[in-house]
């Protein structure tokens, strides 16, 4: 199930943006989804959101995202019908429960949980990209230019990740050569089973610990600077991904100051286009966001644009 | 236009999910820094990324369990014996990585900050009283369990709930209650069964990390 989370090259534009340009445009999406609350803006992002998750080819795994946000949007949307009051056009009016008082549901409220359902499948969808997007090493690489110690902490135990959990395994193979057998046994029996396994694993990943401490030292771990082997090329593609961002956040900026992408719930719902600026700043934020798709999908067909870019 | 700019920022401020998410985020990137500042050994970093790589794998097993996990209490003991900077790096780093296989989302600064906190917490109760026992732990890692919840209830509240208020937040705990007593009550097991053990083990090795230099020098 965990697997449609991570990372996998499928040999995508997106997927092999300037680590830099990758994390303005996944930012500049994370960031506009907590500052919309207009629901027309959170529905314009989701589109968006899931064009770039089918341009890395991840649309399948993007389900796990919906299951989730049916599942907590029943949370949101009980707790704000029940608990919040602002509204004005209530439609039902409930018994007197002690802690929480007079139960109304007004439209506003019933409006603003549905809103705030996309917003949730927005933000979900955006860190689901991130995962298909973006490889690990790719991040941490860039961050240890700044934060050289955080980033080898972080950056050795993804490494370790992977083999410690074969680790397991190894070690249960091993004690079940020796006639432990992890299925027999009564409660007691088995959960002193497991104890050893587990001060097992501890030991041999604590004296691995030091074996790569002594292979640091050996490579002149903090001798001097921290050496790079490898460069990232920032290339035109990365260029117009991240002014395409860094736009559509400056446009974003302008239709928040002017109310043309804000929308209010409460005491009343406000209109859905108050006038057409609301529907032309939406659309250049979306044209804007859209960029990196375009030029993904101009790079997967059209050669001579794959070789300017 | 500055009216306009400043209208805009006082009609930002409302919106507590966007700023809340920008205050973790900049409370986290402080305490990289902080331990950027500390001069470290190699087997230091060692250990810290095999502690935190043990706090998240510990995650998988238990994933399909809600809220059962054995990640605190680990995090808890190392910071303990290792002190507050380890303890906060053994904690944030095991949440971002065990997300790098589980899968990040909006959870993972506030999971980096939960676990973070409760290192560097643990760190500093060794240094505040030294004394502490398992009865001290035990109580820490159960009351953790119900803050750890409350912190990753935090930002749903903000995020998802208009206006706040504190029924609204008192009915995000609710619906997060069983959840938090699990996590709670899994880590008081998880410490009772594994904790004496762990710390014994911790110790030995920590003790290994301070190296003395002697240098010999020879007559004539």
């Amino acid at each position: 199930m965990w697997v449609s989370f991570q990372y996998q090259d499928n040999r995508r534009l997106l997927q092999h943006l300037h680590p830099v340009a990758a994390l303005v445009y996944l930012g500049v999406l994370g960031g506009l989804t907590l500052v919309f609350a207009h629901p027309l803006y959170l529905l314009g992002l989701l589109v968006v959101i899931l064009l770039a998750i089918q341009a890395v080819d991840g649309l399948k795994g993007w389900e796990l995202c919906l299951k989730f946000t049916l599942g907590m949007s029943l949370l949101i949307l009980l707790i704000n019908l029940l608990v919040v009051r602002a509204g004005e056009t209530v439609i039902w009016w409930g018994p007197r429960l002690p802690v929480l008082g007079e139960l109304t549901i007004s439209v506003e409220a019933i409006c603003y949980a549905a809103t705030m359902c996309v917003r949730l499948l927005d933000i979900l969808s955006v860190f689901y990209l991130f995962n298909r997007m973006l490889h690990p090493d790719q991040v941490l690489r860039l961050f240890s230019r700044f934060a050289a110690q955080s980033a080898l902490v972080l950056s050795l135990s993804t490494r370790m990740f992977p083999f410690l959990l074969r680790e397991v395994h190894n070690l249960q193979e091993v004690l079940s050569i020796r006639g432990v057998d992890f299925r027999k046994g009564t409660g007691k029996e088995r959960l002193q089973k497991y104890l050893s396994l587990f001060n097992l694993l501890l030991l041999n990943a604590l004296e691995n610990s030091l074996e790569t401490a002594e292979a640091m030292q050996a490579r002149a771990f903090a001798s001097g600077p921290r050496s790079r082997y490898r460069k990232e090329v920032f290339r035109p593609r990365d260029f117009l991904c991240l002014t395409g961002s860094l736009l559509a956040l400056f446009v974003t900026i302008y239709g928040q100051i002017y109310n043309y992408s804000t929308f209010h719930f409460y005491p009343q719902l406000g209109y859905l286009i108050s006038n057409t600026m609301t529907l032309v700043v939406l659309g250049i934020i979306l044209v804007l966001l859209s960029l990196p798709i375009i030029i993904s999908w101009g790079w997967q067909h059209c050669p001579y644009f794959n070789a300017r870019i | 236009m500055p009216e306009k700019i400043i209208s805009f920022l006082l009609q930002l401020r409302p919106d507590w999910g966007l700023l809340s998410m920008g205050i973790i985020m900049v409370a986290l990137v402080l305490f990289y820094w902080r331990f950027e500042r500390y001069s470290i050994t190699a087997r230091e970093v060692a250990l810290i990324a095999a502690l935190a790589t043990i706090a998240a794998v510990s995650r998988i097993p238990f994933a399909p369990l809600p809220s059962i996990q054995p990640t605190t209490f680990i995090v808890i003991i190392s910071g303990f014996v290792l002190g507050p900077p380890a303890g906060f790096m053994v904690g944030s780093t095991a949440a971002l990585v065990s997300n790098f296989f589980l899968g990040q989302g909006p959870w993972t600064p506030w999971q980096m900050w939960g676990w973070g906190l409760a290192g560097l917490l643990a760190g500093f109760i060794k240094i505040t009283f030294p004394n502490t026992g398992s009865r001290g732990l035990l109580i820490f890692c159960f009351f953790w369990g119900y803050i750890f919840g409350w912190t990753m209830n935090l930002w749903s509240w903000m995020a998802f709930f208009h206006p706040l208020s504190w029924t609204s937040f008192i009915a995000t705990c609710a619906a997060s209650f069983w959840f938090d007593t699990l996590h709670a009550v899994g880590n008081v097991a998880f410490y009772w069964l594994f904790g004496p053990t762990f710390l014994k083990i911790l110790r030995r090795y920590s003790r290994k990390l301070r190296v003395r230099q002697i240098l010999w020098v020879e007559e004539g």
